[in-house]
């Protein structure tokens, strides 16, 4: 297993590499330029060309990505084009809120739809499956940035019961360590400001965790219902195990893999993808940086947190396929 | 039926259902642009500065004030940024020698200086007193060197931060040997000394920028400050709190910046003049992308004031009693319908004269701006300086249409290629697609066929600018309110081999003449001649037909007092009292 994970990671590498060539290629084929979005509406042919040479993106291209590379393997990631803020320090500052973010999403999503797809299962064809399948179509149709508006809308400006953006009430100043709001306001044994904290998470997480929660909801259903079919399971049943005991003992554990297989792919997913949430809720993440980064032409962000997200599913994915060994006796990587 | 399909159809009855009860609520703020409605339009008011709840009772002090920001500032430099969101929140911490009076976009009046300066009967010499006894915010003290110092960084800086950083010091002056700031100096600890290679009419009123605040030398330099890096600065990265980035004389003090998060700014305790002290203990900026989610913000109560709303939610804010609209005085900024006058038909005066008088301004002023917007009779807002009234066009299709018979052109040259952005909107145009669609309409009621293309904006700007489209949307939010601001930077500059910009080939020896006698104009009376002559050429040639003056809405809650709303978005905080 080990050399196994070994040459999985080897192989990421020319991947990666690969990926940052075609990446540069790209970026600096999409129309318009950072030294444009930097003047704004003072953006004279003069002085769009003035600025370039200042900002060195008048450079060769093959020389501008050498630089870049040569700096990259040296650890620095550069600084955006746009605001100049160094990249690691601002990645090292939005990851956590992302984080933050997708685990809360997963618990909604995974804590809500296992069961949700359980009860399915055992009321195939029944009330409840044509309930949880509603359910499981409206969270992967209704696009996020409906749900998080409608959700916004509802829970904080009617209801007034939950806030409607931000990871924190910014009016209660708190400390940063880690940059994980949670984590923080604990250290710090900030209880109100952990509370806050928790209630700013509640809408951006059922926002996110939408889709994951039908996808995770009609793959446990599927799966459980796969092997409740089996003819060990009949056996159980026929050997006079009580239901309880054949559905922890036989069914979930064997029901398990395909649905653990999903939800380690959604965070990869979530990691990555949260841009709507993060913009309608003003989270402070990778996502929306990314977008920002395409929409403002900055280049090195752009390759940094899309060659970062190529490592998020690399290592997602290998941890799954590791994780399925695991768990899956039969299975054995050489 | 079959349970699974009962299921099925109570979930969605009750789905239905619960949408269908929800009908009694005001609906979530569309995106959608609103039916054009011919509702009266509303007079600007006049610039009496505060908004409509100043007249409430003595200023409370104390409480925090939370205000949403379009984006996040970028460095935490003022010298470096030239974007609004920066200025809107260090505006608030760095002073200049002679500012805007709040609520205001052209009435200057002194700030770090005791009086406004004296120049030279040539115009090359400002002399300036400063006032006494002012500290920055890290207790060192304000003072002439302290000045000289300030402007000497800027004009002396290196490359890598002219033109992408300090882009106002070298629009205003220049950078280096060949910088129009020939020299400042300080002959003593109260006196400021700036001499000019030529004179320049827009010295005092682009001066009121942020961009020439004065900071703390010391911390500029224990900052590293002059870093021709800015992400290796820590003063402008901004991390290290009061004292460390930001640091300069003003009513409210730098805090804290957590990038993308929130920018805290506290109340500056010392703050040298007791009638501009701030009232509000803190101010805490937070940047949104996204404007319904601002909206619901606000109206949530988790922030206190939005800076800009989009003008389909005045409504919303106007029903809604715990919120006001803020009135933002005299417009800054002017949308004009641009020609390239090299394209043909635009190249002939009686077809402009024709567009002029086919546009019905009105309408586009009531439809696209939640009544925010009057119709531009000139290309320069009304509150600018030097602003002098031209009769131009008015809406008259009968007029359009005999001017176009009368102008020779065949009917096959009336085919318009109109360009608008597809991917963003402008203060100035809250909805290009809309007010495109508006425009061609009342185009082709007199006679002209109108095709539309629509451009990412990144793609548009260097289009329009090397002269490749032939009538587009674009417009100008001014960065100060002068006649150059728009006439010269925005619209009709000559480039640097003194010919017509490619944007519209437009550019008569007459203009050029008014722009240089307007630019080195060494007294009001020289200035107003000059750039009346500007705008009485311009009205003649009517190059390009100014549409729309808007004002960017903002929204509050009902109880933020004392907020001086302006036009150009430069709007200090320290009259704003919090009454609760």
């Amino acid at each position: 297993m080990g050399r196994y994970i070994v040459r999985r990671l080897l192989a990421a590498i020319p991947v990666l590499f690969g990926l940052s060539v075609i990446l540069f290629a790209f970026i600096h084929l999409i129309p318009g330029d950072p030294a444009s979005v930097i003047l704004g509406q003072h953006a004279t042919p003069e002085l769009v060309a003035q600025v370039r040479e200042q900002l060195g993106l008048d450079k060769p291209l093959w020389q501008q990505y050498l630089d870049y590379m040569s700096r990259l393997l040296q650890g620095d990631f550069g600084h955006s084009i746009i605001n100049s803020r160094p990249i690691l320090d601002e990645f090292m500052r939005r990851f956590p809120g992302t984080v933050e973010l997708t685990i809360g999403a997963m618990i909604f999503a995974a804590g809500l739809g296992i069961p949700l797809g359980r009860y399915a299962a055992r009321h195939v064809q029944g009330f409840g499956d044509g309930l949880v399948t509603v359910i499981s179509l409206l969270g992967i149709s209704i696009p996020i940035f409906v749900l998080g508006l409608s959700l916004q809308y509802v829970f904080a400006v009617q209801l007034k019961v939950l806030p409607a953006a931000g990871r924190l009430d910014p009016r209660l100043a708190i400390e940063y360590h880690t940059n994980f709001v949670l984590i923080d306001t604990l250290i710090d044994g900030n209880i109100p400001a952990f509370f806050n904290g928790l209630t700013h998470l509640i809408l951006p997480a059922i926002a996110l965790g939408s889709i994951p929660l039908a996808i995770i909801t009609r793959i446990t259903r599927a799966s459980v219902l796969d092997v409740t079919n089996e003819d060990y399971v009949r056996t159980a049943r026929a050997k006079g195990l009580t239901e309880k005991r054949v559905d922890g003992r036989h069914i979930m554990r064997n029901a398990w893999l395909p649905v653990v297989t999903v939800i380690g792919l959604q965070v990869g997913g979530l990691l990555a993808g949260a841009v709507i949430t993060e913009t309608v809720f003003a989270w402070n993440g990778v996502g929306s940086w990314t977008v920002e980064a395409i929409q403002n032409h900055d280049y090195f962000v752009i390759q940094s947190t899309v060659l970062f997200f190529a490592v998020i599913f690399l290592i997602v994915n290998l941890v799954v396929d590791v994780g399925y060994a695991f768990l899956n006796p039969r299975i054995r990587y050489s | 039926m079959a349970p699974f399909r009962f299921g099925v159809l109570v979930a969605v009855v009750a789905i239905a259902a619960s949408a269908c009860g929800g009908a009694t609520t005001s609906s979530p703020p569309a995106s959608q642009p609103a039916a054009s409605q011919p509702a009266a339009s509303q007079p600007a008011a006049p610039s009496t500065a505060a908004s409509p709840s100043a007249a409430a009772g003595t200023p409370k002090n104390g409480g925090t004030l939370v205000y949403g920001l379009p984006g996040d500032m970028t460095l935490a430099d003022p010298s470096l940024v030239s974007d609004s969101n920066s200025s809107e929140v260090q505006l608030n911490v760095v002073q200049v020698l002679v500012g805007l009076k709040p609520g205001t976009i052209s009435e200057l009046v002194p700030v770090l200086a005791s009086d406004l300066p004296t120049v030279s009967a040539d115009g090359l010499t400002w002399t300036y007193k400063l006032r006494t006894g002012i500290k920055f915010h890290d207790g060192t003290d304000f003072n002439a060197d302290a000045v000289v110092y300030n402007y000497l960084r800027q004009k002396n800086a290196p490359k890598t931060l002219q033109d992408a950083y300090n882009y106002y010091f070298g629009a205003v002056f220049g950078f280096g040997t060949g910088s129009n700031l020939k020299s400042i100096t300080a002959p003593d600890a109260s006196t400021v000394v700036m001499t000019l290679g030529t004179p320049q009419s827009n010295f005092l009123l682009a001066q009121a920028l942020p961009q020439f605040g004065i900071q703390s030398p010391t911390a500029l330099k224990a900052g590293d400050a002059d870093n021709p890096d800015p992400s290796k600065s820590p003063y402008a990265q901004g991390q290290g709190g009061t004292g460390k980035s930001m640091v300069g004389t003003g009513p409210f003090m730098f805090k804290e910046w957590v990038p993308n998060d929130h920018v805290t700014l506290v109340k500056n305790p010392t703050y040298f003049d007791a009638a501009g002290a701030a009232h509000l203990d803190s101010v805490i900026f937070k940047p949104f992308k996204d404007k319904t989610a601002e909206l619901n913000a606000l109206q949530a109560g988790d922030i206190d004031i939005a800076q800009s709303v989009g003008p389909n939610d005045v409504k919303t804010v106007k029903a809604d009693a715990s919120l006001q609209v803020i009135d933002r005085g005299k417009s800054c900024n002017l949308l004009p319908l641009q020609l390239n006058n090299a394209v043909k038909p635009f190249d002939n005066p009686s077809i402009r004269q024709a567009i002029g008088y086919a546009v019905n301004k009105q309408a586009y002023a009531d439809a696209f701006y939640g009544g925010l917007a009057e119709p531009a009779n000139n290309w320069i807002p009304q509150g600018t300086a030097d602003f002098k009234t031209e009769t131009l066009p008015t809406y008259d299709p009968q007029k359009a249409k005999s001017l176009i018979a009368a102008s020779g052109v065949p009917a096959d040259q009336l085919n318009l290629t109109f360009t608008y952005p597809a991917d963003v909107t402008r203060p100035y145009m809250p909805d290009p697609k809309g007010i495109a669609e508006a425009v061609a309409t009342d185009l082709e009621a007199v006679g002209f066929k109108v095709t539309f293309k629509t451009q990412p904006w990144a793609q548009m700007v260097p289009n329009f600018q090397s002269g490749k489209l032939a009538m587009w949307l674009s417009g100008w939010t001014c960065d100060w309110a002068g006649p150059d601001n728009f006439l010269i930077s925005a619209f009709f500059y000559f480039t640097s081999d003194g010919k017509p910009n490619p944007q519209f080939s437009y550019g008569p020896a007459d203009l050029k003449a008014a722009f240089a006698a307007g630019l080195a104009a060494t007294s009001d009376a020289a200035a107003a001649t000059a750039w009346g002559s500007a705008q009485d050429i311009l009205a003649r040639d009517l190059p390009t037909v100014p549409l729309v003056n808007s004002k960017v809405p903002a929204a509050a809650k009902a109880d933020v007092m004392g907020y001086p709303g302006a036009g150009n978005l430069e709007e200090p905080l320290y009259p704003v009292w919090l009454n609760r």
